[in-house]
């Protein structure tokens, strides 16, 4: 059993991490989620015990028949948290997407760039000389070959 | 993409709709059921109110956005969830005007209770409402929050435009459409 | 008034006021006055806890009223109240601050308040999972924050630090489940008495995880590289809440598990100095060369960090009281020249210049008795410890001079690039901030310059803390020693 456990974990935060290293950020959101749900069945796993529902009057009289309710409890408290801060970013990167109509992380840094090269060209006229020249136009450069 | 389900509910089948207006009290009987048993069986604040919550979402999938708004109090679900924290914090606090420390519940375990049928009356109870209200709350909200932002959205941007397919009461999002930025 | 009626006001106010006024538009004055107000008596009840503790030792309360070892456990001693009277402290003069110039989101002070909740009760908790709960509310509190007025390099900045946050916290529940499975406790003291009779395997492996989630959260020199890209695009009062509010969660969580996890950290020293020294120098190198100001605030929150670090993995009584202090010196530092960055006008010079001084540890300021602090735990890590011991006393010490000297040069780069520059950037003139604003900076740099003359409130504070986390409350063995 714990080994079954632990290879899930393993397998859930392994792909959750691969996840998060992609550029599309909506799979960064999945792998975050993946990732902190394989915290939730490690606390299983690190709790689990087989025996009757944990409600007073217990069934045996004493506590040790019974499984222990506070994993459970710290499981669902962390799913909880996972799945507010879950909302938090799906509308951050929905916030993203619809200012620069991708999800991907590289576009929008680029894209980011532009604007703040742009926004320096106008408060200083003498860059304008060689537009070209910008980190951005590089990077654009550097991309497409 | 020319009909976003969001606005044409008829695009969901009859058989879609047909179920979730059959399941819609079913589904709330259980949850409220859930709430208020939550202390001699299985359930609590939490587990009733997600499934409340997905009872009127399947709702939303079903009609779509308006029809689903036109529920009683659908529409005030985002200030549930700050009616349920004051709640919880009352709760919470008001032992301590009573010098006991937080979260003591009453009746204590021992005293005799106050039944209206077979419910128990005690403090947990209300607590437990308490977070089933902010659980409702947060996921309607949070969808209807989704949602109006979406509309104001393509509201702006004209009709052509059909938005990004993240709709919350379309159910699915659809491919993020990000192949367009590798070049 | 009871003891836990104390205990729980600090925390209770601002729950409430922040489920109130999230549903108040926060651009309305009077919203965000009363909003200031609420935390100003949250404040005052946590300064009048703090002293109640320095006095007569520990508050402790079980919540629900249940047995001791089933209930949550409430406790606030003097290394949680030192903390939380400081961070409430920086959130009340940012809050002030944002309300002076006009508040431009609805939100704003209910998030503020959101995360003072959660910090409070993340600083008077006793037990580890709630510990964690509380952690989760003020860092997602954060990360609203963090993107507020939502330009798009703030969002983008708010995902980051959203994702790399989260994936402490996910470290940290790893951990706090461990200890559970190893000691059948979440109670900090019940764990650190039982921590003893478990394998040291389980115990290491446990103490090198919760080392990872608080370096991730204070931004220490390996796992520093989303903090730049967090703090360069924020606006300056979320700024000073994050380096001045949020960063002590990495501190204190530092620190308080240190204490409950002694013999670990007893034997990672090593790698914890190595750390700490290697972030001073890093963070002061990148700081020199920048030259935005909040770049260079950044980078300069890693150096300070690793003071901190230093100061623990020095350890003893000595190191941590030091640890203590640095913390709590380094988040009023931060959250004057955050707060500075973003003012013009008369004043504001001298209050920079006040925080520069602190930063780099020249005597009037209260940063000296901090760089005096870690000073003298590195000498008394050297005295017992043979030719060893004064080896690394040298080296140390060269460390922190090297630090201090660096952060001087960079604060002044800054201070002749921004106020001391004559002709207006970008050919605008700049118009003075708002007096009560101003007045408000004024206020934080003068307890800069108070605590620098009158060090020994802070030296008691210091102390007591570092008594909590090598003395005998949790009977634990005598703490991390020297080197």
């Amino acid at each position: 059993m714990i080994l079954a456990f632990s290879l899930a974990v393993a397998v859930v935060f392994g792909s959750g991490v691969f996840l998060v290293i992609q550029r599309d950020l909506l799979r960064v959101v999945v792998g975050i989620v993946l990732i902190s749900n394989s915290a939730s069945l490690f606390i299983v796993a690190a709790g689990l015990t087989r025996g009757a529902v944990p409600i007073v009057p217990l069934p045996g009289g004493d506590g040790a028949s019974a499984s222990d309710p506070l994993v459970q409890a710290m499981a669902l408290t962390a799913l909880i948290i996972t799945s507010s801060v879950t909302a938090l970013l799906l509308s951050l990167i929905y916030r993203l997407y619809v200012s620069h109509d991708t999800m991907d992380i590289e576009d929008i840094s680029v894209a980011e760039l532009r604007e703040a090269e742009a926004l320096e060209r106008k408060n200083r006229p003498e860059i304008e000389e060689n537009p070209e020249k910008g980190p951005a136009a590089e990077e654009l450069e550097e991309r497409s070959r | 993409m020319k009909n976003a389900p969001a606005r044409t509910p008829e695009i969901t089948s009859v058989l879609v709709r047909t179920i979730a207006k059959l399941l819609f009290l079913p589904i709330l009987v259980t949850a409220v059921a859930m709430l208020i048993k939550g202390y001699a069986q299985p359930g609590d604040g939490f587990s009733a109110g997600v499934v409340g919550a997905l009872g009127i979402l399947l709702q939303y999938l079903a009609f779509g956005r308006r029809t689903a708004e036109r529920l009683p109090l659908v529409g005030f679900a985002g200030k549930g969830v700050f009616a349920g924290l004051l709640i919880a914090l009352l709760v919470a606090a008001t032992p301590v005007f009573l010098g006991q420390p937080v979260f003591t519940h009453y009746p204590p375990a021992g005293a005799s209770v106050i039944y209206v049928g077979t419910i128990e009356l005690i403090t947990a109870l209300l607590f437990d409402t308490a977070v089933f209200l902010m659980v409702m709350g947060f996921v309607l909200g949070g969808v209807q929050m989704i949602a109006q932002t979406i509309a104001d959205e393509d509201e702006y941007r004209g009709p052509e435009a059909t938005g990004p397919e993240f709709d919350a009461s379309a159910g699915t999002d659809v491919e993020p459409s990000s192949g367009g930025g590798r070049r | 008034m009871t003891d836990q009626t104390l205990l729980v006001l600090p925390a209770g106010i601002p729950w409430v006021l922040a489920a109130v006024f999230a549903l108040l538009d926060g651009r309305r004055r009077w919203v965000g006055r009363i909003a200031a107000v609420g935390l100003g008596v949250s404040f005052v009840s946590m300064v009048a806890l703090a002293l109640r503790v320095l006095r007569d030792g520990p508050v402790e309360v079980v919540a629900g009223n249940w047995p001791a070892g089933v209930g949550i456990v409430l406790r606030a001693d003097a290394l949680g109240v030192a903390f939380a009277v400081v961070s409430i402290g920086v959130m009340l003069v940012s809050l002030l601050y944002e309300v002076s110039l006009g508040m431009r989101s609805r939100t704003f002070p209910a998030v503020v308040l959101f995360m003072a909740a959660g910090l409070t009760g993340l600083f008077l908790t006793g037990d580890i999972f709630n510990f964690y709960v509380f952690f989760e509310v003020s860092v997602t509190a954060a990360y609203v924050l963090t993107s507020y007025r939502e330009r798009d390099y703030q969002v983008r900045a708010a995902f980051i630090f959203a994702i790399v946050n989260l994936f402490g916290s996910v470290v940290f529940l790893i951990a706090a489940a461990s200890l559970y499975h190893v000691t059948g406790s979440l109670e900090m003291q019940t764990v650190a008495e039982r921590l003893g009779e478990t394998s040291p395997n389980s115990a290491i492996t446990i103490a090198v995880a919760i080392f990872v989630a608080f370096s991730l959260k204070l931004g220490l020199f390996p796992f520093h590289f989303w903090l730049p890209a967090v703090y360069v695009g924020s606006h300056p009062p979320v700024a000073a809440i994050l380096s001045g509010a949020l960063a002590n969660i990495g501190s204190y969580g530092l620190l308080r598990f240190g204490g409950i996890l002694p013999d670990q950290l007893a034997l990672g020293t090593y790698a914890v100095l190595i750390l700490g020294s290697a972030s001073i120098i890093y963070g002061a190198l990148q700081s020199i060369s920048r030259s935005d100001v909040s770049e260079v605030l950044a980078y300069s929150a890693i150096g300070q960090a690793g003071y901190i670090l230093l100061a623990l993995g020095l350890g003893g009584p000595v190191g941590f009281s030091a640890a203590v202090i640095y913390a709590v010196v380094n988040s009023l530092n931060k959250a004057l020249l955050f707060l500075v960055a973003g003012l013009r006008g008369p004043l504001v010079g001298a209050a920079f210049a006040v925080g520069a001084l602190s930063v780099a540890g020249v005597p009037p300021a209260v940063g000296f008795i901090a760089k005096i602090a870690v000073f003298k735990a590195a000498l008394a890590a050297g005295a017992g410890g043979g030719t060893a011991g004064a080896v690394g006393t040298v080296v140390f010490v060269t460390v922190i001079f090297v630090g201090g000297a660096l952060s001087f040069v960079y604060m002044f780069q800054i201070y002749q690039r921004v106020f001391l520059a004559r002709e207006p950037q970008g050919g605008h003139v700049e118009k003075p901030s708002p007096r009560a604003t101003r007045a408000l900076v004024g206020v934080l740099a003068a307890l800069v310059l108070v605590f620098g003359l009158w060090p020994e409130p802070l030296l008691v504070l210091g102390e007591e803390a570092a008594a909590v986390l090598t003395g005998s409350p949790g009977d634990v063995s005598g703490g991390g020693d020297s080197p």
